[in-house]
């Protein structure tokens, strides 16, 4: 599904986000991705999201080296990730229904399919009573939830997640990865930022660890 | 899942495949099977459809905007519409100019002046001769009595002539040329001067050159402050956007993290440029009429006072039209150019 092919990524030709990457990421797994801040885990998954072109080497998502895409098809290539952000990047002016609907707007579905997908992407977080409410009217662990549920009405085959636990409390924190497992088990490859090391442990997944910018441990799941 | 190589491929297609199946769970069938002509042009006709679902909604969403805080863009039109205004007045002036020049080439003649001793049969003989010259539309014989009569009733002064004896006015031909342009009628004079009988030809065009000279001018004029206020109207809109980009920043970030393209994105403020410019149109069509009635009095009342009658141009539904379209075009020209400058500079964090 993702692999990294000798990968480098300088900012401003001197300050090495990432060196000398080089695994692979199968479909259907489930992927960790951890280390302190600063050691490249968003970097590695903005180049995935094709945010940014890698500065050295290749990046293939589903056989494709993706910095090849030209400007114009990016937007339908993001069409096919799920990407849960840390700051959940809602629309605050907008209910959570509408905020969970935008990747199929974009997309031109029509309006009754449109209800019926985000009402079921609703119902898998265990939000569906508060489709009419605005994101300010929600916890933290709902909004978050609400952009789960966005970044799988679209059904995507790749889910990506950067610190998606980062400000909740261990309880709800474990909720959100039970929910990923779920995604998971139904066939999507999942990848998760996450610096929460206890966390992760206690999920026995794969897990990639990064330190400075390289690819220091890759622990398969036992 | 696999990156698109043409952007038109439809995306919709792939989970509907797997309706059957979790509802949120990912295809697991990853790339749709083509199945022909059929489901293709289903497809087409779906992605339309979409098209013209999201054009619909951007077009009232954008409404709404503008609604909702009526002060700030009603002055925003107001800046249009005074904008529009001026070159529409002068471009109506200069339309009720071209009445003129029309009737000015109308009254564009030569008269060519017989000798005096040229008796009716000769003159009709002479009128014959210049009927036939290419350069010449038609011509008119006044007579030396016909000349007379004129010359009285146009001076007012019936009894003072009465009193000559003989009539010093030779026979004239009035000749409309086909061609009133100086260079060609100066040529058709001389040519007529050449004819037996002609005394003397005389073009009057000093003061029909001078007309025309001025209203040229007056068009160019009109022309520029078209083009420096057309761009006016861009900067006005062009701004006006860039502020509402400015504020909406946020989500378009969001919408191009999860896939929208630009065209997407851009769709709204298009729409608000295109409201902003027919509204800037529709308050210039509102101004003009005021001013129309406002100038209609004291012209009629001057107009009046030298004999004729003359009102002011009105702007017909064609006139209208134009203006509407212009507006609603540069409106909506601005926003884009607005809109592409800025969502470059828009980078999804």
């Amino acid at each position: 599904m993702i692999a990294f092919e000798h990968v480098g990524k300088r900012y401003g030709g001197r300050f090495e986000a990432l060196a000398h990457l080089d695994f692979r990421v199968e479909r259907g797994e489930m992927v960790f991705l951890t280390g302190h801040s600063g050691a490249g885990k968003s970097s590695l998954l903005r180049l995935i999201m094709r945010l940014e072109k890698p500065s050295r080497g290749r990046v293939m998502v589903a056989g494709h080296d993706i910095a090849q895409l030209h400007a114009s098809q990016v937007p339908f290539y993001r069409r096919q990730i799920g990407v849960v952000f840390q700051d959940h990047q809602l629309l605050f002016d907008r209910s959570v229904f509408h905020n969970v609907s935008l990747p199929l707007e974009i997309q031109g579905i029509e309006p009754r399919e449109t209800a019926r997908r985000v009402r079921a992407a609703l119902d898998k977080v265990g939000l569906l009573h508060r489709e009419k409410a605005l994101p300010v009217e929600l916890s933290g662990g709902e909004q978050q939830r609400v952009g789960i549920a966005r970044a799988v009405v679209n059904k995507p085959s790749l889910l990506l997640a950067d610190e998606p636990t980062g400000n909740l409390d261990p309880q709800l924190s474990a909720d959100i990865m039970a929910l990923f497992e779920d995604f998971n088990h139904i066939g999507t490859t999942v990848m998760i930022a996450s610096h929460d090391l206890a966390l992760i442990a206690r999920l026995r997944h794969r897990i990639l660890r990064l330190r400075e910018g390289r690819l220091v441990a890759d622990e398969r799941a036992v | 899942m696999k990156p698109s190589t043409t952007p038109r491929r439809p995306r919709g297609a792939a989970p509907k495949a797997s309706k059957e199946r979790s509802r949120v769970a990912p295809p697991r069938q990853e790339s749709p099977k083509r199945r022909g002509a059929n489901s293709q042009q289903a497809r087409l006709s779906s992605r339309l459809r979409a098209w013209g679902r999201h054009h619909r909604a951007m077009s009232w969403d954008s409404f709404y905007r503008l609604v909702r805080h009526p002060v700030g863009n009603l002055l925003t039109m107001l800046a249009i519409a005074i904008a529009l205004v001026l070159p529409a007045a002068l471009w109506l002036t200069l339309d009720s100019a071209r009445l003129l020049d029309a009737e000015l080439d109308e009254s564009a003649t030569l008269t060519v002046y017989l000798q005096p001793a040229i008796d009716p049969g000769q003159a009709e003989r002479i009128e014959q001769a210049v009927s036939a010259e290419q350069a010449v539309l038609d011509t008119r014989m006044i007579s030396a009595e016909q000349g007379m009569a004129e010359f009285q009733r146009s001076l007012g002064l019936d009894d003072a002539l009465a009193g000559l004896d003989d009539n010093p006015l030779p026979a004239s031909i009035v000749v409309r040329p086909q061609d009133v342009e100086t260079a060609a009628m100066q040529q058709l004079a001389s040519t007529l001067e050449a004819l037996a009988g002609v005394d003397e030809v005389r073009v009057d065009l000093a003061w029909v050159e001078r007309l025309r000279h001025l209203a040229a001018l007056g068009r160019r004029v009109a022309l520029a402050l078209g083009v420096l206020f057309g761009l006016g109207v861009l900067l006005v809109v062009g701004n006006t956007i860039r502020l509402a980009v400015e504020s909406r920043r946020r989500e378009i970030e969001v919408v191009m993290l999860i896939g929208a393209t630009h065209a997407f994105v851009r769709r709204p403020f298009l729409y608000s440029g295109a409201w902003y410019g027919l509204g800037g149109g529709l308050l210039a069509l509102g101004l003009l009429g005021l001013g129309n009635h406002w100038l209609s009095l004291p012209v009629a009342a001057l107009a009046a006072s030298y004999g004729a009658s003359f009102s002011l141009p009105q702007l017909d539904m064609t006139g209208a039209t134009i203006l509407l379209s212009c507006s609603t075009l540069l409106g909506w020209l601005g926003a884009w150019l607005a809109v592409t400058r800025h969502l470059t500079s828009i980078r999804p964090r």
